[in-house]
């Protein structure tokens, strides 16, 4: 099976000032098409980071990084954008709803940006299974914890990308909510084969994933 | 999306609108004012139905503005040039007593300015019958509550209204000839000579017997006067004009900037969320852009209807003034305004596209 992550050797550097700060320092990665991969790890190994980095919010250091066979080191901003508006969806811990748009908008947005359009059929299927479909019209102000991480699960995938980066994406739920959501996520990935990337702190999200990845110190641990 | 983020913070939208408004309010009214004053110095001439007019050298074609009286005797002269129908002489005083502002008052010779102009139309009272007697038109009746039969203090003398006319005539105020002769140490003397032609097609054969009779002399045709009477012949008063567009598109400019600036301050996370969602820097700056177009828009037609209110403020309060609302200016104003958001909002619309999205994600 291709992969459809690979990294090889990925390193990243902050400056901060006159510090070199590193984030990465080598990271070695292989995520198959269909998968969904946990990563875990102390908060400032590098997760975050990572997780950035292959949804081309940043570019890396050094080292190579191969998303869906595209080469993220060789390309530009603009191509990475390109690139992450039609192949990868993220959803982060504070749900990072737009607060001025209804529920129904902040899904449509990502169809809009991608261009191809409002596509009726898609929408309806993927707020039918987030069960969010009575929610559409309210705004996120409105809407408790697990609905807004739902909605922005909707949105994230509502253009069928390649990938599902996830942020911690039961941070800020409670529990009843997270399993919610990681039964969606689990959903996902088993009904339309979405390959996942999830980063969390909770042992008992990452169970719900294929394969769970430990990062210390900007490393991935060895298995 | 516009619309919703213009929603959410409707007092600086509302303080956005109101700038452009005010903008295009004050354009509008500068350039309306300025030329409304001398389209109506213009039309008043026009209105006297003389075909030419003589004037001494140097005179300003601002009546009253220039004093450089010339003999009387100089309408007999021209009177005898083939295909003059009438001449009649004007001496100009400048009133200047205080709270009624600066008048150009007409001296004239009743009988021969009704034959150039074909007579007032009186709308109360009637011709003067006394040295101390004066004419006003309706609308400087109306401004300073004027009626027949009242004393006013013209050149620091009492005159007694002997009628009200019709405006349109040259002047607002008319007093006899030998009275403006008097106070103004001219006997006389007059300021100006307008003639009337047997017909206006002969108005080119006069001004040029009249350049032969008298050389030194200015004569101009009315129409041409009509040409003359913008603001473009006046460079004072076109870079005052320019002065004052420039300020009002600046404030313009600089209150959009610091609204879209702080805008994008505030909105810096949902830039990121944007940018995660694949957002190119194209698609950011066009919706800062487009909000920005959005402002101007409703601020523009904001302004538009401020203007006509003003207008109808002006004129209620101060009857003698004229307000040229033109449509040629009202898309100028429209433009700049336009233009002037567009540039404000540009810089802040730059920024936000060039936000780092994961410094943008972080943002608290």
């Amino acid at each position: 099976m291709e992969p459809i992550i690979l990294t090889e050797n990925l390193k990243k550097v902050y400056h901060v000032g006159k510090v070199d700060v590193p984030a990465l320092r080598g990271v070695d990665l292989l995520v198959h098409e269909g998968e969904f991969v946990a990563i875990v790890g102390p908060s400032g190994c590098g997760k975050s980071t990572l997780l950035h980095i292959l949804g081309g919010l940043t570019s890396p250091t050094s080292g190579k990084v191969l998303v869906d066979g595209n080469d993220f080191s060789k390309m530009t901003d603009a191509d990475r954008t390109r690139f992450r508006r039609h192949k990868i969806g993220f959803v982060f811990q504070r749900f990072n709803l737009l607060p001025t748009l209804t529920a129904r908008n902040n899904i449509e947005i990502a169809q809009h940006i991608q261009g191809n359009g409002y596509n009726p059929h898609r929408f309806e299927a993927v707020v039918e299974m987030l069960g969010i479909k009575d929610k559409l019209d309210y705004k996120p102000y409105a809407l408790s914890g697990g609905e807004q991480q739902r909605v922005a699960i909707a949105r994230a995938v509502i253009c069928e990308p390649k990938i599902l980066l996830a942020d911690e994406p039961t941070g800020n739920l409670d529990t009843e909510n997270s399993q919610v959501v990681l039964n969606m996520l689990r959903t996902l990935n088993r009904n339309f084969r979405q390959t996942i990337v999830m980063i969390t702190h909770n042992p008992e999200a990452a169970a719900v994933a294929d394969r769970t990845i430990r990062m210390r110190d900007g490393y991935i641990l060895p298995d | 999306m516009i619309l919703s983020n213009l929603l959410h913070r409707p007092i600086r939208t509302v303080v956005s609108i109101l700038a452009i408004a005010i903008e295009v309010g004050m354009v509008l009214l500068v350039v309306g004012m300025t030329t409304g004053l001398l389209h109506d110095a213009a039309r008043r001439v026009e209105g006297l139905g003389a075909d030419i007019m003589v004037e001494p050298p140097g005179a300003s074609f601002f009546f009253g503005l220039g004093w450089a009286p010339v003999p009387i005797k100089v309408a007999d002269r021209l009177a005898q040039i083939p295909h003059v129908l009438a001449v009649t002489p004007v001496l100009f005083q400048s009133n200047t007593n205080v709270g009624s502002g600066v008048n150009v008052i007409w001296g004239i010779d009743p009988a021969s300015f009704d034959r150039v102009t074909g007579g007032f139309v009186f709308l109360k009272g009637g011709m003067f019958s006394g040295p101390y007697d004066a004419l006003v038109d309706d609308l400087y009746a109306k401004a300073h509550h004027v009626k027949v039969g009242m004393t006013i203090s013209l050149l620091n003398h009492d005159f007694r209204v002997a009628g009200i006319v019709e405006h349109g005539k040259g002047s607002r105020l008319f007093i006899p000839m030998a009275t403006a002769q008097d106070l103004a140490s001219a006997h006389d003397k007059a300021s100006i000579f307008f003639l009337k032609c047997t017909d206006p097609g002969y108005t080119d054969d006069v001004m040029k017997a009249v350049h032969q009779l008298a050389p030194q002399y200015q004569v101009i045709s009315v129409r041409e006067y009509m040409t003359l009477m913008t603001a473009n012949n006046l460079p004072a008063l076109d870079a005052f004009i320019t002065a004052l567009i420039a300020v009002a598109v600046i404030i313009g400019l600089l209150v959009i900037f610091l609204s879209m600036y702080t805008t994008i301050t505030e909105r810096t996370r949902e830039i990121g969320i944007l940018k995660s969602l694949g957002a190119s820097k194209g698609f950011i700056m066009t919706i800062i852009l487009r909000e920005a177009a959005v402002l101007a828009a409703v601020g523009i037609v904001g302004g538009f209807l401020g203007a006509l209110g003003a207008k109808r403020v002006i004129l209620a309060s101060f009857p003698t003034l004229s307000v040229d609302l033109s449509v040629e200016w009202a898309v100028w104003a429209a433009l700049l305004a336009l233009g002037g958001t567009m540039l404000g909002a540009f810089y802040p619309a730059l920024r936000a596209a060039q936000l780092d999205p994961v410094d943008a994600l972080a943002y608290e």
